[in-house]
């Protein structure tokens, strides 16, 4: 009994000394002379974390762009740090949501009050960012968004948050339209919709507006299946869809559910003419997971790669990306790469840190188009709701494993394959 | 009653003092979040010991009561403009109900099966929840931001919700305490220590377990009501999620089952080194706290089988102070396993 | 509409029999050392891993590499058990419930640590294991086929093992009466050691024969965890022939209520009818004691 308790005694003191250093060692942060900071707010752990990485590496190569020199035209780049504030560079303190709207909330409260940081970006999953945003605007800090896509986060007119990427109807408007120029110019009928989409805050977004957006295109819904994410078994879904026969499969949905739905559909043989998504096939992991059976699907992207051909200073940014991360700039990095981009923009102009001041910059934002990575005119608020209103989507389809742009035409650099190939004649 | 002894009122006493205290050792928000969430996972631990530290039935579904009570609150506010206060008590009715209507079925289900079913409970509610329109399904309702008042349990600053979530728990500890004292928690530990026993000494169980169930939802509720008006936005993932159920019987097993103050001592431990670990190590992005976090739970169950508590007491309370006499009986009784499956009420 | 149907009970059917196998790790571990082990969707997690990475690094299909998985994931589980499992069998089931639970924190932040959280799928070599079959109108996948057929030999093989061998019935012994066991000269320690390996074992294969076809990645077994959870109370808790009829009824619920009713309420359908078995045999499940 005796060494018992002393073995208590010792392991007590350790986990207390545990506890001890942990609160200790918060209160430690060093302020370096000439340092904005930024705070962002992310997913790294859960079923998102992934996702998360590419975002921050989005973050992180806009912050090398503003902070150090470069040889190719761009915003920032030939000047270290902001000029207006002595070349202060810019420092991002990262934070874990955990994909979690509590937790979102109380990492901006932290970032705002302990780390000082002067603006948000983030959070990926639009509840947290809903809450993380409320936090903002509490405490009076500019949160610039690019990479949530909820409509609803720009309806409530909050006054310090702002949003580069279009949400959520306007890209279901684009893929409508799509499809009306797919008719036009194939002569084939797509006016049978089977809509998939996943039970969460994003897939019900999409539903909506998808349902909406039928009506006005004249569009007939035949199938509505709302599923559970992780579901473990996905072919009683894929089995209604086909039972509907739908011209064309509409479909938001993650990563992992989708790549199980392209595994479902092929054992199925089932092949829509058209397989239109939301942007789970532009992550990384879907082509390197299915190969050749991730070919010919549509998907909504905010970036494509071949973009190159029509916006030259892309070569540069994904050269020094792939340099820097080993791995390509996809959109999600793309997409957050404009908000510390347009965030720099603005402490730049205003020429302080004072949060009116960059709230005011932020509101005269004015980036030209050949600064944007995505295929806009530019970024410019929009005065009441502060959603960029030239932010548009285009519409990719993947080929021999590759994204290729195929709408709108303008940026279209190949055309559509159409119908979508029956899976065994690939 | 019992008397009031003047340890009841030391303890009383100790516990504003620490609530009133502890806020203001520091002005950062996040410090103070801290300890708001200390209050509300003390207050779901508590309200969950009311079942699963006295009655030995372990609610895996707590997280069904949670949303009842944030989504009554916000959809009476939200479409009626009631108060959350009014809300809150709804709330608690509300899940009371519900429990009273799932534990009557589930009243001859004992161990894991009735762990199973709680999970089941909840899990259907939640994807109800998710698919109801009137609701907002998926999409969850975010509260409108109004005046900072007390009728609208809405702030600005953190110390009234500190204050507020401090005074439920300081609640829920006096009817535990209450409880504990009265015939009914004889009724729950004799239901704990073996129900055949229980019902033979005349004991109506069913009825007793009800009872715990419903006590428990309300305050499981009540903190329902608390969160959706700390955050201000609550949708069916946040808030009837499966993770929150775990959440909270870790915090009751942490501090220690079946005790008055394990609870709110385990959440007191819990939530500062998840959420400081988060804050520290989170931004790496490789789950190095969450690996921590596993550890330590491990760790507190091999070294402390029945919870943290046990670190402050050199001797396990004898007359029934609740989880500890569990403890006893395993060092005591080295090796008769039905002795401590008996606590979970498998034979 | 008759497809369709058949379509489901097919698929249904299929990824019962692996809900079967899964289950029946967790339910033997409960029947003889009475612990809930939290962590098992973990262990199929790493059955999967595993998988995956002896399909990219040595080029050997899971269907091959499942005959050296299974060994490996044995002495996984018997480190497990002498490592953690062991010091917590006297303790409380409150403790029990901690200690298996934070191992399933651990070992998913452990693998989202050293795997990254990047959404992978195994490698196949042996081609003519994968595509699809036709059967009574509609097609099903060649790797779900194997994977189903897969989980009924090592679930065969397992019941073999407990029922009809020396060890197996110093198992059942055990189950029944540990002190008594113990009586008559088996060594407990020993039966529980080989009984969490065999738990393990099983579950481990069912992540295998998963990742011919399953996306992988860290957090993936807390899907199936939620699944095998339902089995096995439903089937009853230390019952083998229960999983095995409870795995396929939960299969066949899922896809029918999915196809029927409504996807969006498919897991809701299984909570239910789990709900009603359990309320109409209380304590038992459909096999259990």
């Amino acid at each position: 009994m005796r060494k018992d308790e002393r073995g208590f005694i010792v392991k007590r003191g350790f986990i207390l000394l545990c506890v001890l250093a942990l609160v200790l060692s918060l209160g430690g942060t060093v302020l370096a002379d000439n340092v904005i900071k930024i705070g962002a707010i992310y997913p790294f752990t859960g079923p998102m974390a992934g996702t998360a990485q590419m975002l921050k590496n989005g973050v992180l190569m806009a912050v090398d762009i503003i902070n150090n020199k470069h040889d190719f035209d761009f915003l920032f780049a030939d000047t270290e740090g902001i000029p207006s504030l002595n070349g202060a560079k810019i420092e991002v303190i990262f934070a874990d949501s955990a994909g979690d709207p509590k937790t979102g909330m109380s990492e901006a409260e932290r970032l705002i009050t302990s780390e000082g940081v002067v603006a948000l970006v983030g959070c990926y999953q639009s509840s947290v960012t809903k809450t993380a945003s409320q936090a903002a605007e509490r405490y009076g800090i500019p949160f610039v968004n690019g990479d949530s896509s909820s409509p609803q986060l720009t309806e409530r007119n909050f006054k310090w948050f702002f949003r580069s990427d279009p949400h959520d109807g306007l890209y279901v408007r684009q893929q409508f339209e799509h499809l009306v120029e797919l008719e036009k110019q194939t002569g084939e009928s797509l006016r049978r919709i089977g809509l998939v989409y996943e039970n969460t805050e994003t897939g019900s977004n999409v539903a909506k507006a998808t349902e909406e957006l039928a009506k006005e295109f004249g569009f007939e819904l035949v199938e509505k299946i709302a599923y559970t994410t992780g579901a473990t078994n996905l072919s009683s879904e894929s089995t209604r869809l086909m039972a509907s026969k739908p011209d064309v499969v509409m479909m938001g949905a993650y990563i992992s559910d989708q790549i199980l739905f392209a595994k479902t559909f092929k054992t199925m043989r089932f092949a829509p003419k058209v397989w239109h998504n939301t942007g789970a096939p532009g992550e990384p992991d879907f082509i390197d997971s299915l190969k050749g059976d991730a070919n010919y699907l549509f998907l909504r992207q905010g970036f494509c790669a071949d973009q190159v051909e029509n916006k030259p200073v892309l070569v540069e940014v994904l050269q020094r990306f792939r340099d820097k991360f080993g791995h390509e700039m996809m959109a999600d990095a793309v997409r957050s790469f404009h908000a510390p981009i347009v965030l720099a923009d603005a402490i730049n102009r205003a020429g302080s840190t004072e949060p009116e001041a960059i709230r005011q910059a932020l509101l005269e934002t004015d980036i030209p188009g050949k600064y944007c990575l995505s295929p806009w005119e530019g970024i410019k608020f929009d005065p009441e709701t502060h959603q960029n209103i030239y932010g548009k989507y285009i519409i990719c389809q993947i080929q021999e494993e590759t994204f290729y742009t195929v709408f709108p035409s303008a940026f279209a650099t190949r055309g559509p394959v159409f119908p979508f190939p029956a899976w065994e004649d690939r | 009653m019992p008397k009031i002894s003047r340890k009841t009122v030391l303890t009383v006493l100790l516990y504003l003092g620490i609530v009133a205290i502890t806020p203001l050792c520091s002005k950062a928000p996040f410090y103070r979040h801290v300890l708001i969430m200390v209050g509300l996972y003390g207050l779901l631990g508590v309200a969950w010991n009311i079942m699963g530290g006295y009655t030995g039935l372990y609610s895996f579904g707590q997280s069904a009561y949670f949303g009842i009570g944030a989504y009554t609150s916000t959809m009476l506010l939200v479409k009626a403009g009631v108060s959350p206060w009014i809300g809150m008590i709804c709330g608690g009715i509300l899940a009371a109900i519900v429990a009273a209507g799932v534990a009557y079925p589930c009243s001859r289900l004992r161990g894991p099966y009735f762990t199973i079913a709680s999970q089941a409970v909840a899990r259907t509610f939640q994807i109800l929840m998710t698919n109801w329109d009137y609701v907002e399904g998926a999409i969850g309702i975010p509260l409108p931001l109004m005046a900072d008042t007390w009728w609208l349990m809405q702030f600005k600053g953190k110390m009234p919700y500190h204050i507020i979530i401090f005074s439920l728990l300081g609640i829920a500890i006096l009817v535990c305490y209450y409880i504990e004292r009265s015939r009914t928690g004889y009724y729950f530990r004799a239901i704990r220590d073996s129900e055949e026993v229980a019902s033979s000494l005349g004991i109506d169980t069913v009825r007793q377990r009800i009872i715990a169930a419903m006590v428990s939802a309300f305050f499981t509720a009540v903190a329902g009501t608390f969160y959706a008006q700390y955050v201000l936005y609550i949708d069916p993932e946040s808030v009837t999620q499966h993770a929150l159920s775990i959440e909270i019987v870790m915090v009751a097993a942490v501090g220690g089952a079946g005790t008055i103050w394990g609870p709110v001592l385990g959440a007191a431990i819990l939530m500062p080194i998840s959420q400081y670990a988060r804050a520290l190590l989170g931004g790496a992005g490789r789950g190095i706290d969450l690996i921590l976090y596993g550890i330590i739970i491990m760790l507190i169950a091999v070294v402390r089988p029945t919870g943290i508590l046990g670190f402050f007491q050199r001797k396990p309370a004898i007359e029934g102070e609740g989880g500890d006499d569990i403890g006893t009986t395993i060092t005591a009784s080295t090796g008769t396993d039905d002795e401590v499956r008996g606590s979970a009420g498998q034979s | 509409m008759n497809v369709g149907l058949v379509q489901a009970l097919l698929s249904g059917l299929l990824m019962g029999f692996v809900y079967s196998l899964i289950a029946l790790g967790l339910s033997l571990i409960y029947g003889v050392m009475d612990v809930v082990n939290f962590a098992h969707g973990e262990f199929l997690m790493l059955g999967m891993f595993l998988a995956y990475w002896f399909s990219v690094l040595f080029r050997l299909d899971p269907l091959i590499s499942i005959f050296i998985i299974i060994p490996l994931l044995f002495v996984v589980g018997v480190g497990v058990y002498k490592g953690l499992i062991k010091r917590i069998l006297n303790g409380t089931r409150i403790s029990q419930i901690l200690t298996t639970f934070g191992l399933s924190v651990f070992m998913a932040n452990m693998a989202m640590f050293l795997w990254t959280p990047n959404y992978r799928l195994a490698e196949r070599t042996l081609t003519r294991a994968t595509g699809d079959l036709p059967i009574f109108g509609v097609h099903v996948g060649i790797p779900e086929v194997i994977a189903s057929l897969g989980s009924i030999i090592v679930f065969a093989l397992a019941y073999y093992l407990i029922r009809f061998t020396r060890t197996g019935r110093a198992i059942q012994a055990t189950s029944i009466d540990s002190e008594g066991a113990r009586l008559v000269g088996i060594n407990i320690d020993n039966i529980y050691a080989i009984t969490f390996g065999l738990g393990i074992s099983c579950v481990g294969a069912a992540g295998v024969l998963l990742a011919t076809f399953y996306y992988i990645f860290p957090y993936v077994g807390t899907f199936f965890s939620m699944i095998a959870f339902a089995t096995v109370a439903l089937g009853g808790f230390g019952s083998v022939e229960g999983s095995f009829v409870a795995g396929i009824l939960i299969g066949i619920i899922e896809s029918l209520g999915g196809f029927f009713i409504s996807p969006a309420v498919k897991y809701a359908i299984v909570f239910m009818t789990y709900m009603v078995v359990i309320i109409l045999r209380p304590a038992t499940g459909l096999f259990g004691w």
